[in-house]
């Protein structure tokens, strides 16, 4: 060990604090670490194993959304109609179930084939016809959610078979049953942000889309596939939502979009692109869940802890970006 | 070409979609089976069948018999004047009783996803019992299933969830009643040939779709010359609703004679309006709203019938059947309940403690109510 210590070590670590402990992740996840144990501290029913888990089956839905989002954010595109999105799937799952007579496992694949469609429809656009991400996304924000409306007559579809209900309201190993496909999906998304080809290109249309596309990087058909994808997920997520709440009614996932890009943006990743990790994304989430729920268990009212959450999201964003700032020596 | 055919799949798959539903009315309406009631108010309407209690139970609750206890109301949103009405009256039960503490606390929007979390927050922070106003009646019932499994009382008022996820409804009016009192009251101020159309909250909000069916099945049995026009939604805001009103009254112009408010916000909304189209007296407004909200309408004569229960009694008395609930003096199988101040209350159809009929405030009545 000793002679272990004689080795000259490179300059850069030398610095006296670590690189890795100024990024945003790391000092969000310690902001999230002293919020948990404060509020461990005001309420003994907070840090129970029974209730993080049961706090995890809830962000299951929003999180599913959170990670192709991360994708799209970092190539400095945005979906706002992931929200509209989980509705027609919804939609589309109990109508395709009820109303055309599919077998029920045909209908979720059916209800997620819709959503890949909605996902793949905002991406053809974005690509082929240059309309920016902001502008098609809002477009089918109304739209989608006008067709989930028109296409349901705004009837509510109930009385699912049992096992259905396994996904959203049963455990498996101990741990909610949908948690086990977020875990999936999140290890998933971080290998293939971090380790591939497809990853590194994503960062590079963020930083320099122009230049991406002078290197001969295929920007146009990534664009497609994390549209698409993102369409996939918020069906994946769609499902997962009605066999948590039994019925499928047509306003499910108002206003996802805005939990979904709080989570991100809050976990690091730049809305100006080139910026961000899956890592980041999975602190956000568990941070803005998790102080929700503190807040109300602790006997923060609701309405309170809307403004309470908006001002940590406003301080933490700060920090992080202060401390970023001197980092880079800006 | 892939824009097409992408385009071609959404427009076939809408197409599919509306084709499938064409033969019903998109009138809000719910599909559940309706009782209209007797036309004239002398005739009495069938007693219904007694029906055996369908209500769910706590599983091992503690035995707070006349012991204080915690509650935690849960309406569909805070911030409206409904359910600060009935939030008030919930107050007046626990002062009264002594013995209770209460709470509201809810979602600031009308959204069933962020209701369950409020509900399931309360059930881990630990709480004796939960009273409910349910955003839907079946996406609310796992979560509530959940807190009788947990040995926390439950009991909905307003908005019933499925009968087996709570332990008692405290229905404030039954459907078909303000069905005939908001036909009725149509009826006689715009009518019996005339045409009108309804601002209501959304399409699947359980009570508000409930109404538009029984008021369907009336105005088909009583007052069948009446034209429906359309109706629209207006969530629960007061802009969207003035807005929504204000286009049917463009839209349908003279053929327009009455208006219909759904909620206590549609209502209000609706009467302004036609207030700001100058058209008061032509274009009757029959809903249901508070008192307050609707008084400066009444008394300028542009509003002559509010059709309501009384929400304050709705909470008092939903706070006393659960007192009754958690002290065991109301079992299943009983016919009545004792509410302090607003004496016996009647249980209808299984486990449901009926308010009593509904209220119509006037110009007459109106200023002797302030909430």
């Amino acid at each position: 060990m000793s002679a272990m210590s004689e080795i000259p070590l490179p300059q850069t670590v030398k610095r006296a604090v670590p690189w890795w402990l100024l990024r945003h992740e790391t000092m969000l996840a310690a902001i999230l670490i002293v919020a948990l144990i404060g509020l461990g501290a005001l309420n003994n029913r907070f840090l129970t194993i029974d209730n993080l888990l049961n706090q995890g089956r809830l962000t299951t839905e929003v999180g599913l959304i959170a990670l192709p989002m991360t994708f799209i954010i970092i190539t400095g595109g945005i979906d706002l109609s992931v929200g509209s999105i989980v509705g027609l799937c919804a939609i589309m799952l109990g109508y395709s179930w009820k109303s055309f007579g599919f077998p029920l496992p045909l209908a979720i694949c059916f209800s997620l084939l819709v959503g890949a469609a909605a996902g793949f429809l905002n991406g053809i656009v974005i690509t082929r016809v240059k309309v920016p991400p902001l502008i098609m996304t809002i477009a089918t924000l109304a739209l989608y959610r006008g067709l989930a409306e028109g296409i349901s007559q705004a009837r509510s579809v109930r009385g699912y078979p049992e096992w259905f209900y396994f996904i959203g309201q049963e455990n498996l190993f101990g741990v909610p049953a949908q948690l086990w496909l977020l875990l999936i999906a999140i290890v998933v998304s971080a290998i293939v942000l971090d380790r591939t080809t497809f990853g590194r290109t994503l960062y590079a249309m963020g930083n320099n889309e122009t230049a991406a596309r002078f290197s001969g990087l295929p920007v146009d058909r990534a664009k497609l596939i994390i549209y698409t994808l993102s369409g996939l997920m918020a069906g994946l997520s769609a499902c997962v939502l009605v066999s948590r709440v039994t019925t499928t009614r047509s306003d499910m996932g108002i206003g996802y979009e805005l939990d979904v890009i709080a989570a991100v943006v809050l976990g690091g990743t730049s809305i100006f692109g080139g910026v961000g990790t899956i890592w980041g994304t999975v602190v956000g989430l568990a941070m803005i869940q998790l102080l929700k729920n503190g807040l109300a268990l602790t006997g923060v009212k609701g309405d309170a802890t809307i403004v309470v959450i908006g001002a940590v999201l406003i301080l933490s964003t700060l920090v992080a970006s202060s401390l970023q700032r001197r980092r880079e020596g800006v | 070409m892939k824009l097409g055919l992408a385009a071609a799949f959404l427009g076939a798959t809408l197409l599919a979609g509306t084709a499938s539903a064409a033969d019903k009315r998109w009138d809000g309406a719910d599909d559940l089976p309706v009782n209209p009631l007797a036309c004239s108010a002398g005739e009495a309407s069938a007693a219904p069948a007694a029906k055996p209690y369908d209500g769910g139970r706590a599983t091992n609750a503690a035995d707070k018999s006349g012991k204080p206890i915690t509650l935690v109301d849960v309406p569909k949103l805070i911030g409206i004047g409904y359910f600060n009405a009935t939030s008030k009256g919930m107050q007046e039960a626990a002062k009264a009783l002594g013995n209770v503490t209460v709470k509201t606390d809810g979602p600031t929007e009308a959204k069933i996803d962020e209701q369950i979390k409020f509900i399931d927050n309360y059930i881990t922070s630990g709480v004796d019992g939960i009273l409910f106003a349910a955003n839907d009646p079946v996406a609310i019932a796992p979560v509530l299933k959940k807190a009788l499994s947990k040995g926390i009382h439950v009991v909905g008022y307003d908005a019933n969830s499925t009968p087996d996820a709570r332990e008692w409804f405290v229905n404030q009016a039954e459907f078909n009643g303000i069905a005939k009192a908001m036909i009725d009251s149509m009826a006689k101020e715009a009518g019996e040939d005339k045409s009108f159309a309804i601002v209501t909250s959304t399409f699947t909000t359980p009570n508000q779709a409930r109404w538009i069916a029984e008021m369907w099945a009336y105005a088909q049995k009583c007052h069948p010359k009446l034209k429906w026009l359309e109706t629209v939604e207006a969530q629960e805001d007061n802009n969207l609703s003035f807005n929504q009103a204000t286009t049917l009254i463009n839209k349908h112009g003279d053929k327009l004679a009455g208006l219909f408010g759904m909620t206590s916000v549609a209502t209000p909304a609706s009467a302004e309006a036609v207030t700001k189209a100058k058209l008061c007296g032509k274009v009757a407004v029959v809903g249901l709203a508070t008192p307050n909200a609707m008084k400066p309408y009444v008394n300028a004569d542009c509003v002559k019938s509010v059709v309501l229960w009384n929400p304050v009694d709705l909470g008092y008395a939903a706070t006393y059947v659960m007192r009754a609930v958690v002290d065991g003096k109301l079992k299943p199988g009983a016919t009545s309940v004792e509410a302090g101040k607003l004496g016996k209350l009647n249980v209808v159809n299984g486990s449901e403690v009926l308010l009593g009929s509904p209220f119509i405030f006037t110009k007459q009545n109106i200023k002797d109510f302030d909430f």
